[in-house]
C-alpha cells in the first residue's frame, strides 16, 4: 500500500469524486475502502465505537444512537441527499475536513477519540486535536481512520447540532453549532415541571425562567462551531462559563456572546461574517435548549413544533 | 488499460470491460447504452443520474465503475416486468401529472423506488426526504409528492 | 349555449356543413387527463438531445475568456490542431467578420480584437470523444492584456465611462421603451397619498434539469439539419438561414428536429452562439457535430432572467382609487443583447393595466456592461415589474389607512375595460382570484397582528390569448385522417414539458368525436410541421388550440359531407361519437368513422380527407407608442402567503400558499394544476433564494449547491385554484397559464413579511440575512 505512489483512499467518494472532476486531484490511482468489513462496525455496547466507513444512511437508521448521541443523527440525517447518504461515510466526512463538516461538530462535543491505522502501526488522537485547517488533518501518508469512539453518558445528557442553512436539504451549512448538556435539578418535582414548560408553545424566555425557577444547572457542556474558523473549533470559553452554572436567559445569553467572541468567521459566497457572528449567538443558545429537552422528553421532542 | 467488471444489471449478469476511471453513469449511457438515465450535473447535486445498487438509491455520476462490482444494480429500464407491464410508480407518475419535462423523472422514480422497497409506508416527510436529492424544475415537486403517496397506500 | 358555433364564426372558416360540438357533455376537454408524453418518460425511452446519436458524430467544446474584459493579444490554436483525434479548431477568423447575432445584432458567435465578458466564446473545437475535445482547449494558447471592466450599470451609465462597445456612441443602448398614458404630473397633483421606493430584482436561471445542446449535420447539397431543443423552430430557421447565407452556403434548406426538451421556460426563445459554432463545425469538418454544455457552462454560459433597478411611484385619491403609476428602470444589459432588452415592452403590461390605473408613465434604460447579458424567462419581465408594483401598492395601502385587500378589489380589473395601454379586457376573474385568496388565507383573521405571522397577497395580469410580439401571431396545423378512423394531428406548437400535445390532442378528439388514443399529435420536424411563431408568451393553449380547433372543425365538415352521401343523411343529422358516425334523426344509419373513410378512400376518384388552419388571433401589434391591443384575452390570477419570521435568524417560513387563477376554461385541470405548482415554486425560489452571485464579471455560485434552487423538501402547503371565466374567444374557453404561475410571488411573499415583522425588503431574494438587518435596524429606530 505504501508503495503506490499518487494513491488516494476513497470510501463513499462524493467528495473525492467531485475534487477529480473539479480537476483539483489528480490521483494515478484510487484504493477503495469502501466494502472493507473492519471499517464498517457500529458498536453501542459500552459508549459508541464505529467504524470510518460507517455511511450516514447507516447511522441515521440507528435508534440507540438517534437517542444517546442526538448530535450526531442530526447531521447525518440531514447532509446532502439520501443518495449522498447512503454511500458518503463519517469517516470521509472527517477526513475532508471541510470547515463545514456536519459531523464535525457532533462528533467534537461528544467527546470522540479518532482510531488510526498506518504503517507505523495504531495511534489514538482526540477529535479536537485532528484538525489542523481547512482540508488538513494530523494523518500522514499512508495512514488510514479505522474508526471513532465515544464514551457513554449517563442519564441526564443530551445532545444536538443545529445546521443552519438555506435549503432543507442539499445544503451546505451557513453555520453549525453542536452542544452536549449533562444537567442536574434543584428540586425534586422540577424535571415535571421543566417537561411542562416544554410541553407548550411559551416563548423561550418564558420557558429558561421556568428553569432557573427549577434550578436546572449545567453540569457540564461541550459547544462547538463550524464554518465559524479555518476548522471546527470548541467554544472552550464559553463552555468555562457555563458549566456549574444554574440555566436561566441571561446567562446563554452571555455564553453566546463568549462563543462569539472565540470564533473568527469570514466572509464568502455562503453567508456573510456578521450574520455568522449573530446566528453563533442565536444557535449557541438553541442549540443548548435543544440538548435539554432530549434529556427531558427523551421520547417526545417533535411536539409543540418549535424554532429550535 | 481496461479491466474487467461483472455485476447484476436488471436482473442479469453483466461482463464487461471498462476503464476504471469510468463512473458507473458513464458505463451505463456511453457503453451499455442505457440513456434512461441522465446526467444533470456530474457532481452528485441532481439525482437525475439515481440508481439503485444493492437496494440504496446511489448518484451513478461519483459511483467509480469498478465498485460496481458484485453488486445488484436496477436502472429505470429494469423496472417494467418484462412482458412490458409498468411498474406502479411509473403508472403513478403518469396518471397523477408527475411528468412535465421528464428529465428528472427515471432519477426520480427509482428514488422512490429505493424508499418503498424498505418502507411501504411512508409518512409524507419520509417521501420528501427520500427525494429531497432530486432536483425538479418544472412540477414544484406536488404532483411527484402525491404519485408516491398513491402508491405507497397513503393519501 | 353552444359557444363553440360563435368561435367557428369568429375563426371564419366558412364551411358547408357547420359541425356541432356539444358543450353540455364533453367527454375530453376539461378531463384530467395524463400527458401523452409520460409513457416514454417514465420507462428512461424519451430521446432527449444528450441521449441523440447520428453516425459519425464528433464532439465540439468552447473556450471561454478567461477575464470580463480584456483586448486578445495572441490566440495560437495550432498546439490543439495537433492533437489525435481533434477534427477542427475554429475562432473568429473562420466567421466573416460582419456576423452577428441577437436582436441588436451586436453578438459575434466567436469573439475577436476584444472580450467583454467571462461567458464569451473565444474558439471551439470538434473531435471525436468529448474528452479529447475538452483536453484540446487546454492545448490553446491565449495571451490577454487584462482591462479595467464595469460591472455596474450605474457606474457604465457615468458620463466619460469607458465604452464597452467601442463602436457604439454610449454605454445605453438605444432603446425605444417609454410608455405615456394620460397626465402623471396632474395626477400627482391630485392625489391624496403618494408613495415612492425603489426596488430591484438580481438575475436569476432556468435551471433546466437538461443541459441546453444541439447537433448540426449538412448533407451532400450543404442543406442543414439541426437536432435541437429550441422553443422557436420557425424562427430559429430563418436565424440559421441567415447565418448558412452569410457563411457561403445560400439559399440552403434548414430542418429543425425538436428532441424530447429537458425544460424550457424561455430558456431556448433565442440562438445562442453555442448553436452557430456548431454549425460552423460542422461545415468545417463535413460530419456532424454534437455540443453539449456542462452544468457549469449552462449556468455560466446561458442567458438568466433580466435584472433589474426600479423607481416606482403610486398615488391614490382619498377613497383609495389609483391615480397614477409612475416607474423608471435600469436594466444591467450585460456585453451583448438578447432579449433581456426587449423585456421592457412586457413589463409595460403591469406597469399600465395592472388595476385600473388612469395616468402612466415608463421609462427603461438598457445599459451595456462587462456583465452576462439576459434574456426570455417565463414572466419575462412581468414578474420583475410586479414586483415594484405590488409592494409599492401595499405601502400605498399603509399610508392611506386602507387594507391593502381592500384597495386592491376598488381598483380591480373588471371586464369590458379598455386600460391605458389599450388592452381590450374580456373575461377577466381578478376579483374572483383575489377573493378566493382573502377566503382560503383567513385574511381577516390574520392581516395586521404583527406577531411574527402575516399574510400578503399580490395579483398578475398576463397575455393569456396569444401576444403579437413579432409581426405574426400566428400557428398552423394540419390534419389528416387515416383509414381505420385516427387521425394525424402537424401543429406548429412546440412541446416544452408543458403539455401542449396533450391539449390539441383533447381538443381535436372532442371535436371529432374520437377517442384520444386515436390522435397523434406531431409537433418536432420544421420538415413535416407547419408554422408557428413559437412557445412564448403563454400562448400555446390558446393560439395552438385555436388553430388545431380550426382545422379540427374543417375536417369535421369533410368528414360529415363524406358520410352523408354513404348513409344517405342529410348532414345536419350527424354527428360522431366514440369513433362512429350516426344520425340522431335515424338509429340505423350509423358507420364506424374507419369504414366510412375506407370507402371514400378505395374508390374510383376517391377523396383524401386533409384539412388545415391558420390561426392568427385577431390583436395587434403596438403602435410607435407602445398601445395597442397585444393580446386577444388576458389572463389574471391572485397568490396569497402566510408566513412566519424568526425573528432571531431572518428566516421566513411559508405556513400556507394560495395560487388563484383565471385560466378562461380548464381543458386539462391535471396539466393546470401542474403549471401552477411549477410556477409557484420558481417564483418562491424568485423569492426567497436564487440568485446568481457575480464578483467582478465571474459567476461565483454556477452549481446547484450554491444556487439555491428549491427541493423537495421546501416547498410550502400550496393551493391552487383554478377559477373559470370562460373566455369567448379561446378555445372551449380557454385562456393561457404558462407564466402567470410566478408572476406574483414574490411581492405577495414580501407583503406578507411585512404583515408579520413590519419589514419590507425591497431587493431580492429575501434572504435571513436582509430580514435580519432590517428588524435590527428598525429595533434601533424603535428605542
Amino acid at each position: 500500500m505504501a508503495s503506490l505512489d499518487g494513491a488516494k483512499y476513497i470510501a463513499g467518494g462524493t467528495d473525492v469524486m467531485v475534487l477529480i472532476r473539479h480537476k483539483k486531484l489528480k490521483p494515478k490511482n484510487l484504493i477503495s475502502i469502501r466494502n472493507i468489513k473492519d471499517l464498517a462496525y457500529i458498536d453501542t455496547a459500552n459508549g459508541l465505537k464505529f467504524g470510518a466507513a460507517t455511511t450516514h444512511s447507516d447511522i441515521d437508521g440507528h435508534d440507540v444512537i438517534k437517542r444517546a448521541y442526538s448530535a450526531l443523527t442530526d447531521a447525518t440525517s440531514w447532509l446532502g441527499s439520501r443518495q449522498i447518504r447512503n454511500v458518503a461515510t463519517v469517516g470521509g466526512n472527517i477526513c475532508n475536513a471541510a470547515p463545514s463538516a456536519d459531523t464535525a461538530c457532533p462528533l467534537l462535543v461528544l467527546d470522540t477519540m479518532v482510531s488510526i491505522v498506518g504503517p507505523k502501526g495504531t495511534r489514538e488522537v482526540a477529535l479536537d486535536d485532528f484538525f489542523q485547517g481547512p482540508g488538513k488533518t494530523v494523518l500522514e501518508p499512508g495512514e488510514l481512520v479505522r474508526g471513532f469512539v465515544i464514551p457513554a453518558f449517563g442519564e441526564n445528557t443530551g445532545s444536538a447540532y443545529i445546521k443552519h442553512t438555506r435549503r432543507q436539504a442539499m445544503d451546505l451549512p451557513i453555520i453549525g453549532i453542536a452542544a452536549r448538556v449533562t444537567i442536574s435539578v434543584g428540586k425534586s418535582t422540577a424535571v415535571l415541571r421543566c417537561k411542562d414548560f416544554l410541553c407548550t408553545m411559551e416563548s423561550t424566555s418564558e420557558i429558561l425562567q421556568g428553569f432557573a425557577e427549577e434550578e436546572l444547572r449545567c453540569e457540564d457542556v461541550r459547544i462547538a462551531m463550524g464554518v465559524v474558523a479555518p476548522r471546527p473549533i470548541r467554544a472552550k470559553k464559553a463552555e468555562a462559563a457555563l458549566k456549574g452554572k444554574v440555566i436561566s436567559e441571561k446567562l446563554l445569553q452571555e455564553i453566546g456572546e463568549i462563543a462569539a467572541s472565540e470564533a473568527s468567521p469570514r466572509d464568502s459566497i455562503r453567508g456573510e461574517a456578521w450574520y455568522r457572528s449573530e446566528m453563533i449567538r442565536v444557535l449557541v443558545k438553541r442549540a443548548i435548549l435543544r440538548s435539554i429537552d432530549r434529556i427531558i422528553r427523551p421520547d417526545d421532542t417533535v411536539y409543540p413544533k418549535r424554532l429550535w | 488499460m481496461k479491466k474487467e467488471l461483472t455485476f447484476t444489471l436488471n436482473g442479469e449478469v453483466i461482463r464487461a470491460e471498462v476503464d476504471p476511471q469510468w463512473t458507473l453513469l458513464y458505463l451505463l449511457r456511453e457503453v451499455l447504452e442505457l440513456t434512461g438515465t441522465k446526467e444533470g450535473c456530474g457532481y452528485g447535486e441532481c439525482g437525475a443520474c439515481t440508481v439503485i445498487i444493492d437496494g440504496q438509491a446511489v448518484n451513478s455520476c461519483l459511483y467509480p465503475v469498478m465498485e460496481a462490482e458484485g453488486k445488484t444494480i436496477t436502472t429505470i429500464e429494469g423496472l417494467a416486468s418484462k412482458d412490458g407491464q409498468l411498474h406502479p410508480l411509473q403508472t403513478a407518475f403518469i396518471n397523477e401529472g408527475a411528468v412535465q419535462c421528464g428529465f428528472c423523472t427515471p432519477g426520480m422514480i427509482m428514488s422512490a423506488k429505493a424508499l418503498l422497497d424498505t418502507n411501504d409506508k411512508p409518512t409524507e416527510e419520509e417521501i420528501k426526504d427520500a427525494v429531497a436529492g432530486n432536483l425538479c424544475r418544472c412540477t414544484g415537486y406536488v404532483k411527484i409528492i402525491d404519485a408516491i403517496k398513491t402508491v405507497a397506500g397513503g393519501r | 349555449m353552444d359557444n363553440l358555433t360563435t368561435l367557428e364564426q369568429k375563426l371564419q372558416l366558412g364551411l358547408a356543413i357547420q359541425p356541432k360540438v356539444n358543450m353540455e357533455s364533453l367527454t375530453t376537454v376539461g378531463q384530467r387527463i395524463p400527458k401523452r408524453d409520460a409513457p416514454p418518460k417514465v420507462i428512461g425511452a424519451a430521446v432527449y438531445i444528450q441521449d441523440m446519436k447520428v453516425p459519425g458524430m464528433l464532439h465540439g467544446k468552447i473556450l471561454y475568456s478567461k477575464h470580463p474584459h480584456a483586448r486578445i493579444l495572441k490566440l495560437d490554436t495550432s498546439k490543439a490542431e495537433k492533437l489525435a483525434g481533434v477534427r477542427a479548431v475554429i475562432t473568429a477568423a473562420d466567421m466573416p467578420a460582419s456576423f452577428r447575432i441577437g436582436v441588436m445584432k451586436d453578438n459575434p458567435p466567436l469573439k475577436t480584437g476584444k472580450v467583454l465578458s467571462m461567458r464569451d466564446e473565444i474558439a471551439a473545437v470538434a473531435a471525436t470523444s468529448p474528452e479529447i475535445a475538452e483536453e484540446a482547449l487546454s492545448l490553446i494558447e491565449v495571451e490577454y492584456e487584462v482591462l479595467p471592466g464595469i460591472f455596474d450599470p450605474l457606474e457604465a451609465m457615468k458620463e466619460g465611462a469607458m465604452l464597452i462597445h467601442e463602436e457604439a456612441k454610449s454605454n445605453v443602448l438605444k432603446m425605444p421603451w417609454k410608455l405615456v398614458c394620460g397626465d402623471v404630473e396632474a395626477a400627482k397633483k391630485e392625489s391624496a397619498f403618494i408613495v415612492e421606493d425603489t426596488f430591484s430584482t438580481p438575475w436569476v436561471t432556468h435551471c433546466c434539469l437538461g443541459t441546453s445542446g444541439c447537433i448540426a449535420q449538412f448533407d451532400t447539397k450543404n442543406n442543414l439539419t439541426m437536432y435541437s431543443n429550441t422553443q422557436i423552430p420557425s424562427l430559429a430557421q430563418n436565424d440559421y438561414v441567415e447565418a448558412l447565407n452569410t457563411f457561403g452556403f445560400k439559399n440552403r434548406r434548414v430542418r429543425i428536429i425538436q428532441c424530447t426538451i429537458g425544460g424550457g421556460f424561455g430558456s431556448k426563445l433565442d440562438t445562442y452562439s453555442y448553436e452557430y459554432i456548431a454549425i460552423m463545425l460542422a461545415m468545417k469538418t463535413r460530419k456532424p457535430v454534437k455540443i453539449i454544455f456542462t452544468r457549469e457552462e449552462e449556468f455560466f454560459a446561458t442567458s438568466p432572467r433580466q435584472c433589474t433597478i426600479t423607481k416606482i411611484s403610486q398615488g391614490c385619491d382619498n377613497e383609495g382609487r389609483l391615480t397614477f403609476r409612475e416607474m423608471e428602470m435600469i436594466l444591467d444589459n450585460g456585453a451583448y443583447t438578447s432579449w433581456g432588452a426587449t423585456t421592457p415592452s412586457v413589463m409595460m403590461l403591469p406597469i399600465s393595466s395592472l388595476y385600473k390605473v388612469p395616468n402612466v408613465k415608463y421609462t427603461a434604460k438598457c445599459v451595456y456592461t462587462n456583465n452576462t447579458y439576459s434574456q426570455a424567462m417565463r414572466g419575462y419581465g412581468n414578474p420583475q415589474a410586479t414586483f415594484a408594483i405590488e409592494s409599492s401598492l401595499d405601502q400605498l395601502a399603509e399610508v392611506a389607512g386602507i387594507d391593502p385587500y381592500d384597495l386592491r378589489l376598488k381598483n380591480a380589473n373588471e371586464p369590458g375595460e379598455v386600460t391605458p395601454q389599450n388592452f381590450k379586457i374580456t373575461s377577466c376573474g381578478m376579483k374572483e382570484c383575489i377573493d378566493e385568496v382573502v377566503k382560503r388565507l383567513d385574511w381577516k383573521g390574520k392581516h395586521g397582528k404583527g406577531t411574527g405571522r402575516g399574510v400578503g397577497m399580490a395579483s398578475l395580469i398576463h397575455v393569456g390569448g396569444g401576444a403579437r410580439v413579432y409581426k405574426s401571431d400566428g400557428c398552423g396545423t394540419i390534419i389528416k385522417m387515416d383509414d381505420f378512423g385516427k387521425v394525424d394531428v402537424f401543429t406548429g406548437a412546440s412541446d416544452i414539458g408543458q403539455g401542449s400535445e396533450t391539449i390539441v390532442a383533447q381538443i381535436v378528439a372532442e371535436v371529432l368525436g374520437i377517442p384520444i388514443d386515436d390522435v397523434n399529435v406531431i409537433n418536432n420536424d420544421t420538415d413535416i410541421c407547419p408554422w408557428d411563431v413559437g412557445v412564448h408568451a403563454s400562448r400555446t393553449t390558446f393560439v395552438a388550440g385555436n388553430s388545431a380547433l380550426g382545422a379540427a372543425l374543417k375536417i369535421k365538415s369533410q368528414i360529415l359531407e363524406v358520410a352523408a352521401k354513404l348513409l344517405d343523411e342529410d348532414p345536419v343529422w350527424l354527428d360522431i361519437k366514440n369513433g362512429v358516425v350516426f344520425s340522431s334523426k335515424n338509429n340505423e344509419k350509423t358507420t364506424p368513422l374507419g369504414k366510412a373513410l375506407r370507402k371514400v378512400h378505395y374508390t374510383l376518384g376517391g377523396k383524401m380527407l386533409m384539412a388545415e388552419y391558420f390561426y392568427d388571433p385577431p390583436n395587434a401589434n403596438f403602435d410607435k407608442d407602445f398601445k395597442g391591443n397585444l393580446s386577444v384575452s388576458y389572463a389574471y390570477g391572485t397568490h396569497g402567503v402566510e408566513v412566519e419570521v424568526d425573528r432571531e435568524t431572518g428566516q421566513v417560513k411559508i405556513l400556507s400558499y394560495i395560487a388563484a387563477h383565471d385560466v378562461g376554461k380548464a381543458i386539462n385541470p391535471l396539466l393546470l394544476e401542474g403549471q401552477i405548482y411549477g410556477g409557484g415554486l420558481q417564483g418562491i425560489g424568485y423569492a426567497l433564494g436564487e440568485k446568481m452571485i457575480y464578483e467582478k464579471g465571474e459567476l461565483k455560485n454556477g452549481n446547484f449547491l450554491d444556487y439555491k434552487m428549491p427541493t423537495a423538501k421546501d416547498i410550502p402547503p400550496v393551493q391552487a385554484v383554478i377559477v373559470e371565466t370562460d373566455e369567448k374567444d379561446g378555445p372551449f374557453g380557454a385562456k393561457g397559464i404558462g407564466e402567470p404561475g410566478l408572476v406574483p410571488t414574490a411581492p405577495a411573499i414580501a407583503n406578507a413579511i411585512y404583515d408579520a415583522v413590519g419589514v419590507r425588503i425591497k431587493d431580492l431574494p429575501i434572504t435571513p440575512e436582509k430580514v435580519l438587518k432590517a428588524l435590527k435596524e428598525k429595533e434601533k429606530k424603535g428605542s
